[in-house]
C-alpha cells in the first residue's frame, strides 16, 4: 500500500476510494452517463412519479429475474446462455399446455379465483414446468462444463428448445381461460397495491445476493469465476458448477415464462422475441441488463445487487424514452449503445490489471 | 488409392464433412423422387449464395478464435438500407453504399476487439442489439419495400445451368477468400493468431491487423448476404435474417472449424453450408414447418459440438495418461537403479 491515506491509518473516503480505483477517463464517461439521467429525470414530466416508479419496478421484473439468473452463470466464468428466450418459451408452452389440459382440472369449472382446486392446477403446471427447465438447464451446463464453448452449446439449445416448444404446441397460441391459478402470481396483488411480481423480483434479489455473499456456494461460484486453475486445484471443478448455475438460470427463466403466462392468460413460443415485444430480443435484453450492471463477463466480479440495479436504470431509460415519445428503434438504439458503453467502460478498467487472455 | 487415404487421414475433418453431406444429399435423392432433378440443384444454389456467406464469414471468425454474433444483425441492416435507396439511387449505388457502412461496422469491430483486448463475443452481443437498433431506425420501423421489381428478376436469373448471378458471385467471393487464406501472409497471420495467440504475439504478429481483416471480411459477407436477400425477395425487415446465425455456425463446425481457432478453412465452410442446404431443401419437401428444421440444426450442432468436446476430453485424458505412466515407468527404472546400488554397500 503505497497510497498516503492507507499509510497514514485513515480509511480513504468514498471519493478518494473512487479516484484511486478507476482512471479520470472511466469517472468522466460514467459520470456523464449519470448526468443524462438526471437531466431526463428532470425534464420528463411525470417520471418522478410514484406511480410511474411502481411501473418502472414492475417493468424491470420479469427481464430482472431472468438476469438475475443469468448472473451466476456469468459470474462462474461461462459468459452467458444465449438460450435464456427459448428456455422461457419452452417452459410457457409447457405451463400453458398443462393448465388448460383436461386431466388437471380438480374442481368444477366456475370455482371462484382463490379456490384449492384452481391453486392445484396451477402447482401441478408450474412444478412440471420447473422440472422441465430444470432438464433443459442441466442438459446445457453438462454440456458446457464438459469444455464445450457456452455460446456455441447454448446456440444450438436455443434452436433444439424453440423447436420443440414449437412443435408441442403447433406453432399455436394456446390459452386457458380465467379465472385461473395463476392469476395472483400474474397479476394479483396482496401487499397494497404493488404487484406481486415486483414482489417477487425484490424477493428474489434479496435471495440471490445473500445466496451469492454468505453461502459456500456463492463463493465457489465467484472462485471457480475469477480462476479456473485455482478452481480445479481446490477441488471445484468447473463442471458441476456450469450445471448448478446453468440451472439456476433456467429455472429463473421458467419463473418468468409463468409470471408472464400468468398476465396474459395464454402462450406461444414467440412471446419472448422481438417479433412480439417492442423493445428487442429477450435474450439481449437479458445480456444488457447483466453487462450495463457492471458484471465482469469474463466472470467472477460482480454481484446480482448490480444485475437487478441494471435491470431497473434500463427500465427507467425505456420509460424514460417511452414517455418522450421515442418510437421502439431509438430505444433499441439506445439498450444497444449502453450496452457498447459498458463494454468499454469495463474493458478499460481492466487494462493493466490483467494480461492478455 | 493410397493417396487418398494419406489424404483422409490428413484430413480427417474434411473427409468427414464430405462424407455427411454426401450421404444426406444421397438419403434425400433415394427418398424424394423430385429432389435429384435439375432445378432442386438450382435452388440450393441460390440458398448457397446467402447462407454461404454467412457460413463463410463465421469460420474465418472462428479460425481466428473468435465469434461474430452480430452478423445477422449486420445483414438485416444491409438489406433494409439497399432497399431503401434502391429506388432513389439505383441498385448499384444503394447495393455498394450498403456494402461500405457494413464492411466499416466489421472493421470497426475488429478495431475494438483488439484495442480493448476482449472477446468478440462480448463486443458483438453489444453491436447485436445496436446494429438492430440502427436498422429499426433506417427502416422507420417498418418493412420497406422495393417498388421496381426488375431488379430481383435479374438476380435470379439461371446461367450456366445451376447458378445466378447472385450464386456465381459468392463463389467468386469464395475462391478469392480461399486464395487469400491459403497464400498470403496476411491469411497465415488469421491463423496464427486463432491458433496459437500467445505465440503468435510473441513472434511479433500483431493482433490488430489480422482482427480487422476478419471482422471486415466478416462484415462485408454478412453485407453481402442481406443485400442479395434483400435485393431477391423484393423487401427487407430490419428484425428479420435472425436464423442466419444458428444455421452459419452449424455450416462452419460440420466443415471442420475448432472453437479453439487455427483450424478448418474455406473448402470446410463450402462443404458444411452445402450439408446444411440439402438437409433444408430436402426437410422442406417433405413440408416440414421451419420451427422443425431449427430444432434438426440445434440437434445437429449439439452432436458436433459433443463430438468435438468429447474427442478433446477423450485426448487429453489419454495424454495425461500417458503422461503420468511415463513417470511412473521412470521412477520405476530410478528406484530399481537406487536399490541395485544399495545392495552391494549394505
Amino acid at each position: 500500500m503505497t497510497d498516503v491515506t492507507a499509510s497514514t491509518g485513515e480509511t480513504p473516503n468514498l471519493v478518494q476510494r473512487i479516484r484511486r480505483d478507476y482512471s479520470p477517463l472511466v469517472i468522466g464517461m460514467v459520470g456523464l452517463f449519470l448526468l443524462v439521467f438526471v437531466a431526463g429525470a428532470a425534464f420528463t414530466d411525470d417520471f418522478l412519479t410514484w406511480f410511474n416508479v411502481k411501473t418502472i419496478i414492475r417493468d424491470a421484473a420479469l427481464v430482472g429475474i431472468m438476469a438475475i439468473g443469468l448472473t451466476f452463470v456469468t459470474l462462474s466464468g461461462n459468459f452467458f446462455l444465449l438460450s435464456m428466450k427459448e428456455i422461457a418459451a419452452l417452459s410457457i408452452i409447457c405451463f400453458a399446455t398443462l393448465m388448460s389440459a383436461d386431466w388437471n382440472q380438480w374442481g368444477t369449472i366456475d370455482a371462484d379465483p382463490t379456490s384449492w382446486s384452481l391453486f392445484m392446477t396451477f402447482l401441478v403446471a408450474f412444478t412440471a414446468t420447473m422440472i422441465i427447465a430444470t432438464i433443459a438447464g442441466a442438459l446445457q451446463g453438462a454440456l458446457i462444463g464438459l469444455g464445450g464453448n457456452p455460446i456455441v452449446v447454448t446456440l444450438g439449445a436455443a434452436g433444439l428448445f424453440f423447436g420443440i416448444g414449437s412443435w408441442w404446441s403447433d406453432n399455436l397460441v394456446v390459452s386457458y381461460r380465467r379465472p385461473h391459478g395463476a392469476e395472483w402470481l400474474g397479476t394479483g396483488s396482496f401487499i397494497g397495491d404493488i404487484p406481486n411480481i415486483t414482489v417477487a423480483f425484490v424477493i428474489i434479489a434479496v435471495v440471490a445476493e445473500l445466496v451469492l455473499r454468505y453461502t459456500t456456494f456463492g463463493r465457489q461460484v465467484y472462485l471457480v469465476g475469477a480462476n479456473r486453475a485455482a478452481g480445479r486445484a481446490t477441488g471445484h471443478e468447473n463442471f458441476g458448477m456450469a450445471i448448478k448455475c446453468c440451472i439456476i438460470a433456467s429455472v429463473c427463466a421458467a419463473f418468468v415464462a409463468v409470471a408472464f403466462s400468468g398476465q396474459v392468460s395464454s402462450a406461444h413460443v414467440n412471446y419472448f422475441s422481438s417479433e412480439f415485444g417492442s423493445s428487442g430480443d429477450m435474450t439481449i435484453m437479458v445480456i444488457a441488463i447483466v453487462m450495463v450492471g457492471g458484471n465482469s463477463i469474463m466472470g467472477g466480479y460482480g454481484s446480482t445487487l448490480r444485475t437487478s440495479l441494471g435491470a431497473i436504470f434500463i427500465s427507467s431509460i425505456d420509460n424514460m424514452m417511452v414517455l418522450n415519445g421515442f418510437n421502439s428503434g431509438a430505444r433499441v438504439l439506445a439498450v444497444g449503445l449502453m450496452i457498447v458503453f459498458s463494454i468499454i467502460v469495463f474493458a478499460l478498467v481492466r487494462r493493466g490489471s490483467r494480461a492478455v487472455e | 488409392m493410397e493417396r487418398l487415404k494419406n489424404w483422409v487421414t490428413e484430413n480427417p475433418d474434411l473427409s468427414f464433412a464430405i462424407l455427411l453431406s454426401v450421404s444426406v444429399y444421397t438419403f434425400f435423392a433415394i427418398t424424394e423422387p423430385l429432389f435429384f432433378t435439375h432445378r432442386t440443384g438450382f435452388a440450393i444454389m441460390e440458398r448457397f449464395a446467402v447462407l454461404g456467406l454467412v457460413g463463410l464469414a463465421l469460420t474465418l471468425c472462428i479460425i481466428a478464435g473468435e465469434i461474430d454474433l452480430s452478423i445477422g444483425s449486420n445483414a438485416a441492416l444491409a438489406a433494409v438500407v439497399t432497399v431503401r435507396f434502391t429506388d432513389d439511387w439505383g441498385a448499384i449505388n444503394a447495393l455498394l453504399f450498403a456494402l461500405v457502412i457494413s464492411t466499416s461496422i466489421g472493421a470497426i469491430q475488429g478495431y475494438f476487439i483488439a484495442y480493448l483486448r476482449i472477446r468478440a463475443i462480448v463486443l458483438t452481443v453489444g453491436t447485436l442489439m445496436l446494429l438492430r437498433g440502427v436498422a429499426l431506425f433506417a427502416a422507420e420501423e417498418k418493412t420497406v419495400m422495393l417498388t421496381d421489381f426488375r431488379i430481383p428478376d435479374f438476380i435470379s436469373t439461371k446461367m450456366l445451368g445451376y447458378f445466378s448471378p447472385a450464386s456465381l458471385l459468392v463463389i467468386a467471393m469464395f475462391v478469392a477468400v480461399g486464395l487469400f487464406m491459403a497464400f498470403t501472409r496476411y491469411g497465415r497471420e488469421i491463423y496464427a493468431i486463432g491458433g496459437a495467440r500467445k505465440e503468435a504475439l510473441a513472434s511479433g504478429v500483431s493482433l490488430q491487423r489480422p482482427m480487422i481483416i476478419v471482422f471486415a471480411i466478416s462484415g462485408f459477407c454478412a453485407g453481402l448476404g442481406g443485400v442479395i436477400i434483400g435485393l431477391r425477395s423484393g423487401t427487407a425487415q430490419a428484425l428479420g435474417l435472425q436464423y442466419l446465425l444458428l444455421a452459419g455456425t452449424v455450416a462452419a463446425f460440420i466443415g471442420g472449424v475448432s472453437i479453439l481457432g487455427g483450424k478448418g478453412g474455406v473448402i470446410g465452410a463450402a462443404i458444411g453450408t452445402l450439408t446444411v442446404n440439402f438437409l433444408n431443401t430436402g426437410l422442406v419437401f417433405n413440408v416440414t414447418p421451419s420451427f422443425m428444421v431449427q430444432l434438426y440444426l440445434g440437434i445437429l450442432l449439439l452432436v458436433v459440438i459433443m463430438f468435438q468436446t468429447g474427442s478433446r476430453v477423450f485426448e487429453e485424458r489419454q495424454r495425461r495418461g500417458q503422461l503420468l505412466d511415463d513417470v511412473d515407468r521412470r521412477r520405476r527404472i530410478l528406484s530399481d537403479k537406487i536399490a541395485g546400488l544399495r545392495r552391494p554397500s549394505g
